[in-house]
């Protein structure tokens, strides 16, 4: 969408060029990406608010039809809510494809609508298309194989929860988890914690990725103070908090901690809610933590009963776990008792049920139809509940920023109550992007969920490939060849850049630098064309694969290479002499939106924003993947936590980029790029031709899909944002059994309260633009 | 200042009646020709959404008719003052050459008395957009990078 705007694309040929900052001014309509049930309301009213005549585009096949997301949350097609014009295939679709799509409709003006007509008062002639709106299960089918198939389940259903009455993984052998040795240091703290908390704590004995523990409900907030205050080393950030809803586990023997002396211990204070011996938890916490010094992580679980349980909040421990408690409220109706704004985040805040549970419905096929009429009546939450008014003096001006604005990049929505131009307060509302991946993630086999993770980020491509892959590989213990690790991190690292370059232009553009963006967009065009000659797609190429990469480099990709690195560090200085030192930039982004390195550290900021504030911490380097120790390169920070702080390490990173291209590009080794152990990887097709076993793992892995062995494991990836990481828990099927993306731009983007306040309007715009978050990753 | 010694400046006064009745006639004319074209070729679809004000797609909360903050009428009162004095350094521009060494006096004392205004405001603060909020103090200079050895 942004490129057709930029040189070689250049939307402007074909009449159309400016964008309108509000639908009062505007003609056309061009809904670009998934139409969400939280957005929908605000589509329905921008188009309302477009004076006649007007047009729309739905554009990408999200848009279209609900595209690969026939889930909950996603409304199955734009023409459900306003007539669409013209409807724009591909996801995502091409810059040209846009331009296709206007001149379409240009023509489609001309040769059939004479909208002029009606303004000269002559009979005939449209403005837009006449066709109604579509009534999802009325007037269109919300069979997404198309009508006449109802009384065939959809496939999968049999094996997908909370059923899995047919699954065959069964039948398959794999061998166990891969398992892990613990450091010294964890062991030791084991035993602290053992002497501590006696039978409350009990480790678990074998781990695929780290230290894991479980706890009993009633001395969790207890472990987990010791563990940020007291312990050695301290755990001082909370990496990421969710739930497991364990009702469809197949094996539910009960686990020995929750029994026996546990239990008595429990009922003997008095605060037992557990009085079965031996039980199997319904729901489970899981907490992550990570220590900065000597890096590391730990996981603790603490098993919930009940239909409805409630436990404690732990906001009081770390204000960061806010939005993480209200997402678990939500998402599994887990309640957390003394938390200040137990609310929904990220559905709307009418939304009924708990998406996350295993008996609530994944697909929107199978909720009720959502029409025009649902999207007038469930209107987003007023802004004034949101922010607090000034008691006694006078009122503040409540405005809503977002979610259609220019300026967010992206939709969401910013709550500030004015006082004249200061920010008096400040709250956000999200999920107006929530494609419910963690959901699909439980019901697409563990080959067919690596499209979804494209999405996530959609300017971090591949990386977000690496980021799942990497806790499936652990998981399953899979080893990946060196030439595979090489290409995997060398495609990183040109997704890293193509989001610095984007961003680059957008923060500039942001504080009112317009050219950047030319700029940056040509460079990028070009590194498109790389990963395009490389994997064949632009955004989301889904090139990455268990075990490897889906093919080989192709001919002719190092000198393409090489040209881009050459090409680009030459140009970087060109964006540097326009910006760095510019009088406006810096008086604009110097002092903005300061954030402490502790509040950073201690809200999970990741990524350059943390790096901002001071802190060398990148896991490219404290947890090395992927073969990155193989690499010379630095990690750029700055000091300060300001907007310009954070301009500055974003750019020296695309210069240790670059860095890594080169070396990965020169020091390429040769060799296979999929693991030849074929159990879990999708055989390369040459020894399908050649072996019986390769032949029936292809056809094995490419129909059901391999079956991981039961287990669970964490690991983050440093993408461009920040840290990603995935908690990936099998049950010992063909698909994962908990999928959660520990996403940075949520952690992120829970903190800029803390910058924006008491700033003026104007500055968080440069804020917005400084923190470098994006939708889909914030909202999954 | 002295009066203005030169009536010609200004163009003399020639009435002319018909001129001005077909001026007249011309502008009504055209006035309910446009006014006319308009409410004729403007299509009106009204509807709730459209009279409502657009606030990035969301129903507004709340009024937006209420005292301002002072900052805002401070500005406009600054503004006011100098403007009007600037049309007194205008007034004497036009003249400079036939007012003389006095009249250049005269307006070098008035500049300097604005002069002084200025820096009085400027040092109160009154320049100053929001003086109560003013961003945390600038950080130090963020030259911490490592040399780009890219």
């Amino acid at each position: 969408m942004a490129a057709v705007f930029t040189p070689r694309f250049d939307l402007a040929r074909f009449g159309a060029e400016v964008l309108r900052g509000s639908p009062r001014q505007a003609d056309l309509l061009i809904v670009a990406g998934t139409v969400f049930k939280k957005v929908a309301p605000v589509i329905l009213r921008l188009y309302e608010q477009m004076a006649e005549p007007k047009w729309v585009i739905s554009m990408g096949s999200c848009c279209n039809s609900g595209g690969m997301y026939d889930v909950y949350s996603v409304v199955q097609g734009l023409n459900q809510i306003i007539p669409v014009d013209v409807h724009v295939t591909g996801c995502p679709p091409r810059p040209e494809a846009l331009e296709h799509a206007l001149t379409i409709l240009q023509k489609k003006i001309l040769s059939e609508e004479k909208p002029a007509r009606s303004i000269l008062h002559l009979q005939g002639g449209t403005q837009g298309t006449t066709k109604p709106v579509l009534v999802d299960g009325e007037s269109k089918s919300r069979d997404t194989r198309g009508p006449g198939m109802e009384g065939i389940p959809i496939r999968g259903t049999s094996v997908t929860p909370p059923l899995f009455w047919d699954s065959r993984s069964d039948l398959m052998w794999t061998p166990p988890p891969h398992r892990i040795e613990l450091r010294e240091g964890d062991k030791s703290l084991a035993q602290v914690l053992k002497e501590k908390f006696g039978d409350a704590i009990r480790q678990t004995p074998e781990t695929s990725d780290m230290p894991t523990y479980h706890v009993a409900e009633f001395r969790f907030k207890e472990v987990l103070k010791f563990l940020k205050t007291e312990a050695s080393p301290k755990y001082p950030r909370l990496d990421d908090l969710t739930a497991i809803d364990e009702s469809a586990r197949r094996d539910r023997k009960p686990i020995p901690n929750y029994d026996g002396t546990v239990a008595n211990e429990i009922s003997q204070n008095g605060e037992s809610h557990r009085p079965d011996k031996g039980i199997y938890p319904d729901y489970t916490l899981v907490y992550h933590l990570l220590s900065f010094d000597p890096p590391g992580r730990l996981r603790l679980k603490v098993g919930l009963t009940g239909k409805d349980p409630a436990t404690r909040t732990i906001t009081d421990l770390w204000p960061s776990a806010s939005w993480y408690e209200r997402e678990t409220y939500e998402m599994f109706g887990i309640r957390f008792e003394g938390h200040p704004d137990l609310r929904r985040l990220i559905l709307p805040h009418d939304w009924e049920g708990y998406p996350l549970r295993k008996s609530y419905p994944g697909r929107a096929t199978e909720m009720a139809p959502y029409t025009r009429a649902s999207a007038v009546e469930h209107q987003p939450l007023d802004a004034g509940a949101f922010v607090k008014q000034r008691e006694g003096g006078q009122d503040l001006l409540v405005l809503n920023m977002g979610p259609q604005h220019v300026g967010t990049h992206g939709v969401m929505r910013f709550i500030v109550a004015l006082d004249g131009e200061k920010i008096a307060d400040i709250n956000l509302d999200i999920g107006y992007h929530h494609r419910g991946v963690e959901k699909i993630g439980e019901r697409q086999s563990w080959h067919q969920f690596i499209p979804y993770t494209d999405r996530v980020d959609y300017m971090g491509g591949v990386a977000n490939n690496l980021s799942y892959l990497q806790s499936v590989e652990t998981l399953a213990g899979i080893e990946v060849p060196m030439r595979a690790q090489f290409v995997r991190v060398m495609l990183s690292e040109f997704f890293r850049i193509n989001n610095h370059l984007v961003w680059f232009g957008t923060c500039c553009h942001d504080v009112g630098a317009m050219t950047p963006t030319f700029y940056t967009f040509r460079e990028r065009e070009q590194l498109m064309d790389i990963v395009e000659l490389i994997t064949g797609g632009r955004l989301h190429p889904s090139w990455f694969r268990i075990g490897g990469l889906a093919m080989d480099l192709p001919e002719g990709w190092k000198e393409a290479v090489d040209a881009f690195v050459k090409v680009l560090r030459e140009r970087i200085r060109d964006y540097e002499a326009l910006i760095t030192k510019n009088p406006i930039f810096k008086a604009r982004t110097r002092g903005v939106g300061v954030l402490s390195l502790k509040d950073a550290m201690e809200w999970g900021v990741t990524g350059p924003n943390l790096r901002a504030c001071g802190l060398e911490w990148d896991v490219r380097k404290k947890f090395p993947y992927s073969g990155y120790e193989n690499f010379n390169f630095e990690i750029p920070t700055a000091t300060g936590g300001d907007c310009y702080a954070r301009y500055l390490v974003r750019v020296e990173e695309i210069r240790q980029s670059l860095r890594i291209i080169e070396q990965a590009a020169s020091q390429m080794p040769g060799g296979r790029v999929i693991t030849d152990d074929y159990r879990y990887a999708v055989p390369d097709k040459k020894d399908t031709l050649k072996d019986i076993e390769s032949l029936i793992h292809h056809f094995i892995n490419v129909t059901r899909g391999p079956k991981i062995p039961r287990g669970e494991a964490y690991t983050a990836t440093e993408i461009s944002r920040g840290e990603q990481g995935y908690y990936v828990v099998s049950d010992g099927l063909n698909m994962a059994y908990r999928m959660r993306i520990r996403a940075p731009g949520f952690a992120n983007v829970q903190v800029m309260p803390l910058m924006a306040k008491d700033g003026l309007l104007s500055d968080l715009l440069a804020i917005i633009g400084s923190i470098d978050y994006i939708l889909p990753d914030i909202d999954r | 200042m002295e009066p203005m010694p030169n009536i010609n400046v200004l163009s003399p006064w020639q009435p002319g009646v018909l001129a001005l009745g077909i001026f007249a006639v011309m502008s009504l004319v055209l006035i309910v020709a446009f006014l006319f074209l308009a409410s004729w070729l403007g299509e009106k679809k009204p509807n709730l959404e459209k009279l409502r004000p657009y606030e990035c797609g969301i129903i507004p909360t709340g009024t937006a008719r209420f005292p301002y903050p002072v900052a805002f009428y401070l500005t406009a009162a600054f503004f006011l003052i100098f403007d009007v004095e600037a049309a007194f350094i205008f007034s004497w521009a036009i003249a400079f050459d036939r007012l003389g060494w006095p009249g250049w006096l005269q307006i070098s004392f008035f500049i300097a008395i604005l002069m002084i205004s200025l820096f009085y405001l400027w040092k109160k603060g009154g320049l100053e957009w929001d003086p109560t909020a003013r961003r945390s103090p600038v950080s130090p200079e963020t030259s911490s990078l490592p040399s780009s050895t890219g």
